[in-house]
């Protein structure tokens, strides 16, 4: 006897599978292809944190609001970061999901600051590089100090214009009715707001990254 | 002594405990106290909450004398909880303490049924039972047997050094048997010790030359026990002492005679570096061995094989010690305990074929570490591989043989913390990357967990990942030349292969591989893994099941040094205890032969496991020791002429405790 429905189903399913079978991904990594230095480097950058000192117990990744939105878990990061999986690791969502919240910070029981490591290698995926061309978080970020570092102060209109062409154009368009409301009651200003000594925010800035291009 | 007549009438107390509502939630006691009031011979019957306390031992005192009872019956708890407390309070009483019996109503009826009804009446049969069994009881003596005070210790470990020590700082003679040239075992050969970081031979061998001059040890290495006899108390010990071909009352330990050796160089692996170096036919195993006795190995000695030797080691000796003669020699001894610290055995690492163990130079095992980081190792303490390379990068394996149903199941407890040590030292001894893979880290132990956080802070890289291969296989240039580690990174969650240039086989603890013949030979028993077993895991850890017989250190299970030790100081004071008790006493089930009644066929003295059984060739009779005797009834049930009995298992005693139980149970026919 004949089990049509079965049948069927395999039928559908098999060029899905061939499909899926050409872009088999190798899974081995070898010492090579490792930036074995790059552990060490996040660390000095996170201000010497000692990622070796981890015990991979995953407090991080359970206190994390966000994890569940990340494709590596905070604890894996770490374990990558100081073995030297920089794609991996600078390729990952996760450094950008991080909102700073200081959870896995406050209970990592080798207290390990964790934000600040997530900092570090958000600041290594910018220099390298490493992040999608749109990709809002790392623009913001960059559109931030900039609009500091000329100014000393942020105008958010004008940050959130130049984030807009940066990333998505048409969507400044699809947002402009908000951008209406929050002008007529004051949220948003047209004119660029400034501090008095911006030679001296500058000079901190400049002195703060130490002559290094963000 | 064994009075077969009955005379005065039986009159017999009984009791039912309601042991809180342990008891009296299932059974109805009152009913059962009732009922037994009802059976012949029994002149009293109550129940009581609870027996064991003081006003219940009381209260069975009190009745002995006003109703003049002979026999005793409680209905509690299991005999092996209250037994001995209810035999002291009949004793009290004026009775002897074997007309009591006892009957377990709570493990055997309470705490096994939901259904009242049914376990009422199955303590009524239990009760009945015992009613009937305690008209053939008899008054028995307990035995007492002296214990001789000296000791002998078999194993000259850091457990065996520390148990004769303290007995021997207590007073006691003891005798230390080690089987090799040295006293020391494992822990004269390891650098340096976990936690602390304590160099092993400065912590040991202050203890090895205290056993050497202390008065009250005599200390006999390069022997063995070849016999054992007699039993708790008065063991009689024989000993081999192998020939060292040295007088061991005139050598000095001098080593002139190593240095003039024919043998310019060693050819011979040496022992006590596992393999690493060569010595000589005339060697000392160590410098701080103990005693400081040079021997010759007849294997290796040019006199023994050919007979044609210069002898120029005879020359160098100027005190004439040499004695190419020496015969082996028995010594008997007389010792009242015995401590039996036989140490362990590390893993065969070529037993896991996968990690490359003799294949590749370049794989060590941890001892072989040890002693390459020694400051009086093979190389001087500089770490220098086999192929004359010093290591850049360096994996170390964990649970070579443990945690593995090919191999070992047991975890060996002391390899994650040496391995840590071994972590340790290499990066100081080398500044190479160092790389562990594990499956756990079992840091369980005082200031262990703090060296682990050391470890990790000294940016030692811990793999969490069973090690699959190890292979000198490269697929990539930069492999080339290099040992290829894969393992899973479990915590990353990819496959890795690790080139490295050492790599160390974190090896565990097995049994010696002769446990079972020295188990036989001390008459003790095992567990199924081969390690010696205790006679209770968590309240008697030290004993045996073989009286007077104690055991400590790895021999017992895989332990580190600290639990060695404080096993070793256990097992001294359970001799202690034994020892300043002076005498012992031995529960009177003994079995004795009738001896009208045997015919001298010689069955019980084969099959006795205790040796206990002798046959008088005059009368052509079998005799029972008393004092061997454990009771386990063997020979009364093979005996077959029945001339055998057993007391407080006497055949009558029997048979009426099976009649009392099945008296009421409806016959069926089929």
């Amino acid at each position: 006897m004949q089990l049509p429905t079965q049948k069927s189903v395999q039928q559908d399913e098999a060029p899905q599978k061939i499909e899926k079978m050409k872009h088999v991904v190798r899974r081995i990594k070898f010492e090579s292809e490792l930036d074995l230095d790059f552990g060490e480097r996040v660390a000095e950058k996170a201000y010497g944190q000692k990622l070796l000192s981890c015990i991979q117990c995953g407090t991080c990744s359970a206190t994390c609001p966000l994890a569940h939105y990340m494709d590596y878990t905070p604890r894996k990061i770490i374990a990558m970061t100081r073995e030297g999986f920089k794609e991996e690791v600078l390729n990952s969502l996760t450094i950008w999901l991080c909102a700073s919240c200081y959870s896995c910070y406050v209970q990592c029981p080798r207290q390990i600051h964790i934000t600040d490591v997530m900092y570090a290698l958000k600041r290594e995926a910018i220099q390298l590089g490493f992040h999608p061309k749109r990709l809002p978080i790392p623009i913001l970020a960059q559109e931030f100090y900039k609009r500091v570092l000329k100014d000393g102060r942020n105008t958010e209109s004008w940050l959130l214009i130049s984030l807009y062409l940066r990333t998505n154009p048409f969507k400044m368009l699809k947002e402009s009715i908000l951008g209406l409301k929050l002008f007529l009651r004051g949220r948003l200003t047209i004119g660029k707001e400034h501090v008095k000594r911006r030679d001296q925010i500058h000079a901190i800035l400049e002195h703060k990254k130490g002559g290094q291009p963000l | 002594m064994h009075n077969y007549e009955q005379k005065e009438a039986v009159r017999i107390g009984f009791y039912i405990c309601h042991c809180g509502h342990n008891i009296a939630s299932i059974v109805d006691v009152k009913a059962v106290a009732e009922y037994v009031k009802s059976l012949p011979g029994v002149v009293v019957s109550c129940e009581y909450k609870y027996m064991c306390s003081d006003p219940g031992q009381e209260l069975i005192q009190k009745d002995i004398h006003e109703h003049s009872l002979n026999r005793i019956i409680v209905a509690s708890c299991s005999p092996l909880l209250h037994e001995h407390t209810f035999r002291t309070a009949v004793e009290k009483g004026g009775l002897n303490p074997y007309y009591f019996q006892m009957v377990n109503i709570r493990e055997d009826v309470s705490w096994v049924h939901t259904d009242a009804k049914a376990a009422t009446e199955k303590s009524k049969d239990l009760a009945r039972a015992a009613v009937q069994r305690v008209f053939h009881h008899k008054a028995l003596e307990t035995k007492h047997v002296k214990i001789h005070p000296d000791v002998l210790i078999v194993g000259g470990g850091i457990a065996g050094i520390h148990a004769a020590l303290t007995l021997a700082n207590s007073g006691k003679k003891v005798f230390l048997v080690e089987r090799q040239p040295t006293i020391g075992g494992h822990m004269a050969m390891f650098d340096k010790t976990f936690p602390t970081l304590d160099c092993a031979a400065c912590i040991l061998t202050p203890k090895m030359s205290q056993v050497k001059n202390h008065p009250n040890i005599t200390l006999w290495t390069y022997s063995e026990v070849t016999k054992v006899d007699g039993y708790v108390g008065n063991y009689k010990i024989t000993i081999k002492r192998k020939p060292r071909y040295i007088n061991e009352e005139l050598c000095v330990g001098c080593m002139d005679c190593i240095e003039k050796c024919v043998y310019k160089e060693g050819k011979t692996p040496d022992e006590f570096n596992v393999g690493l170096s060569k010595r000589k036919p005339v060697y000392i195993p160590f410098p701080q061995a103990t005693p400081q006795i040079v021997l010759i190995d007849p294997e290796a000695c040019i006199e023994f094989k050919s007979g044609r030797c210069k002898k120029t080691c005879v020359e160098a000796c100027d005190r004439k010690a040499i004695d190419f003669n020496q015969k082996e020699e028995m010594k008997e001894i007389e010792v009242g305990t015995i401590i039996l610290a036989t140490g362990y055995h590390t893993f065969d690492a070529k037993r896991v074929p996968f990690y490359g163990y003799g294949k590749y130079p370049n794989v060590y095992t941890s001892l072989e570490v040890e002693r390459l980081v020694n400051a009086s190792g093979p190389t001087g303490g500089e770490l220098i591989l086999r192929d004359g390379r010093h290591p850049k990068t360096v994996g170390i394996i964990h649970c070579v043989g443990s945690r593995d149903k090919n191999t070992n199941r047991w975890c060996s407890r002391t390899c994650c913390m040496y391995s840590l040590k071994l972590a340790h030292l290499l990066k100081e001894h080398t500044e190479a990357e160092v790389y562990n893979f594990y499956i756990d880290i079992r840091a369980a132990g005082k200031s262990y967990e703090e060296f682990y956080d050391k470890l990790l802070d000294e940016n030692v890289h811990f793999i969490r990942g069973r090690v699959a291969e190890v292979s000198d296989w490269a697929v990539r240039s930069s492999e080339e030349g290099k040992l290829i580690i894969r393992a899973e990174d479990t915590m990353i969650g990819i496959v890795r292969r690790i080139p490295v240039d050492m790599v160390v086989l974190a090896v565990g603890m097995e049994p010696q591989s002769d446990s079972q013949d020295v188990r036989r030979l001390f008459n003790i028993s095992c567990s199924t893994e081969g390690f010696f077993l205790e006679r209770h895991p968590k309240l008697a850890p030290v004993d045996t099941f073989t009286d007077g017989i104690f055991i400590a250190g790895a021999c017992q299970g895989p332990k580190d040094i600290p639990d060695s030790v404080a096993q070793a100081g256990a097992a001294a004071a359970q001799a202690l205890t034994l020892i300043d008790t002076g005498e012992i006493e031995l529960e009177p089930n003994t079995a004795f032969v009738v001896q009208d009644d045997c015919s001298g066929c010689r069955t019980c003295l084969t099959i006795c496991p205790y040796n206990a059984i002798s046959r008088d060739e005059a009368k052509q009779k079998a005799f029972i020791n008393e004092a061997l005797c454990k009771g386990c009834g063997t020979c009364v049930a093979a005996c077959p002429s029945g001339a055998i009995k057993q007391n407080l298992f006497e055949d009558e005693m029997i048979f009426s405790e099976i009649n009392g139980l099945l008296e009421n149970t409806p016959v069926v026919c089929c």
